[in-house]
């Protein structure tokens, strides 16, 4: 058997999640952190072990490791799983260290292709980029040699690369909506890149910035007209929601609609209007749609909403189907049924929001902290088990 | 300030996980029972890191954190004793 690496990326671990082969993990870090959020998928297994349980008990921590596969250790920055992996190593264990940990997990994004888009419109380049560790969800949408991003991440090389890479100069950079899960990349893309940058008036409320106010009825084009892309106002998670409608095809929804869910309406502290708001938006501005377009949304929180080929996305019709949001048959039981399934806001979804406004400046150390852990954006509407519609 | 006594210091400063603690652990073997040990730490996950340990070790009893400003850097204190 060839010399193992000592270490592995986040993007390799993920690559071998999607493969499907089982992954064992061992995380280190302590028990409070792990119960947070750790990594997960369909084929892992994994354990909580903190590192200093391997120098005071180090018979016991090791004998709960297995020796016959490959272990990959993780903590929160990638040093005590490196202690941890190399201990192991000593003791005949084949185990690698998660390069930068789960702060590098989290920092990590997969540009897959929107491969449903290519059959009719040939030359258009158009990427979902998945920032897997959080749920995070963003677009690049480019056509002869201009491109727009949509609800990028503050680590906006991800963007200038890939547009770079395809020979495009950014025109155009959107945030759906005001973001409170993460730091949003829009305006400073926008600045380097000398693009425009567009966010609602409702949710740039108090900005410090100057920006493009996101107008209902807009228009935009994408190199000279094959990319058109509508502005469709569609409130409820915050009162500034917009969808973009590409080509009448795609509706990049933001957190207005999820896969398997909808945005929760009570970030604002005005949950019930906002889920009437929603409600609206959802049966009256989304019912104009056919069931053949397709959801492309900013945000996914289980690998059930992952396709086979890496996208999350899935065609209107689908949604009307499985999503139990989309089954509502009058306003009154959407808004009970919206308002029983939330969890409690993250207490750091405020300054989020703070800093996307430019009312903070935060540093680079203090930006980690606050993008630590998975999106909370959904309503907590998906079943365990299968739910019957008839119950409401 | 604390008025907790203390035996040695261990400046941790600058260091990342897990040397804080791998450091703490060879100067509490060197300490003898009853001797406590005070760490600072510049790694904010030296907060609940000591906490968790010194529930794992036999032997080490934590007796107080705290956090000191040193200009706008946050120190971590922490006073570990040698309890055997």
């Amino acid at each position: 058997m060839s010399e193992k690496n000592a270490s592995i990326t986040p993007e390799q671990l993920k690559h071998r999640l999607d493969s499907g082969q089982p992954i064992f993990i061992l995380d280190v870090r302590n028990e409070d952190e792990f119960g947070q959020w750790r990594i997960e998928g369909e084929n892992v297994q994994i354990i909580n072990i903190p590192y200093f349980e391997f120098l005071e008990d180090p018979d016991q921590s090791i004998g709960r490791v297995p020796r016959d596969r490959l272990i990959a250790v993780v903590c929160a920055k990638g040093g005590s799983s490196d202690y941890v992996a190399d201990l192991l190593r000593q003791q005949g264990f084949q185990a690698e260290n998660l390069a930068g940990g789960m702060i590098a997990w989290g920092n990590a994004h997969q540009a897959v292709e929107v491969s449903i888009a290519e059959s009719d419109q040939p030359g258009v380049v158009f990427y979902q980029i998945n920032r897997f560790g959080k749920g995070c969800l963003s677009y690049l949408i480019g056509s002869d040699g201009e491109a727009i991003v949509v609800d990028p991440s503050r680590h906006v090389d991800v963007y200038t690369e890939l547009a770079e890479k395809h020979g495009l100069r950014i025109k155009h950079v959107f945030d759906t909506h005001l973001h409170a899960d993460h730091i949003s990349g829009g305006k400073q893309l926008a600045e380097l890149t000398k693009a425009t940058y567009h966010l609602s008036a409702s949710d740039a409320l108090g900005a410090s910035f100057p920006y493009e106010p996101l107008r209902d009825g807009q228009e935009f084009n994408v190199g000279s007209v094959t990319v058109r892309v509508l502005v469709l106002e569609t409130p409820g998670h915050t009162p500034g929601s917009t969808t973009l409608v590409i080509q009448s095809r795609f509706l990049l929804t933001g957190d207005t609609l999820f896969v398997n869910s909808t945005g929760r309406p009570d970030l604002g502290g005005m949950a019930e209007p906002w889920a009437r708001n929603l409600y609206h938006t959802l049966f009256s501005k989304l019912a104009q749609f056919q069931d053949d377009v397709w959801i492309l949304p900013a945000h996914y929180s289980s690998q059930d909403e992952v396709r086979e080929d890496g996208l999350v996305v899935a065609r209107l019709a689908e949604l009307r189907k499985s999503n139990v949001a989309m089954h509502s048959r009058d306003e009154e039981e959407f808004v009970k049924f919206i308002l029983a399934h939330l969890s409690d806001q993250p207490a750091i979804y405020q300054d989020i929001r703070r800093a996307n406004l430019g009312l903070i400046q935060v540093d680079e150390d203090r930006l980690i902290e606050m993008e630590l852990g998975k999106n909370q954006c959904a309503a907590n509407i998906r079943p365990r088990k299968p739910l019957t519609v008839k119950t409401w | 300030m604390s008025e907790v006594k203390f035996d040695k210091v261990l400046d941790a400063r600058g260091l990342s996980c897990p040397m804080p603690i791998v450091k703490a652990r060879q100067d509490i073997n060197a300490l003898e029972a009853g001797q406590v040990l005070k760490v600072l730490s510049t790694d904010r996950g030296s907060i609940k890191d000591f906490q968790g340990w010194a529930q794992a070790a036999k032997n080490v009893k934590l007796l107080a954190q705290e956090t000191e400003l040193e200009g706008s850097k946050e120190i971590y204190v922490h006073y570990v004793q040698k309890t055997a």
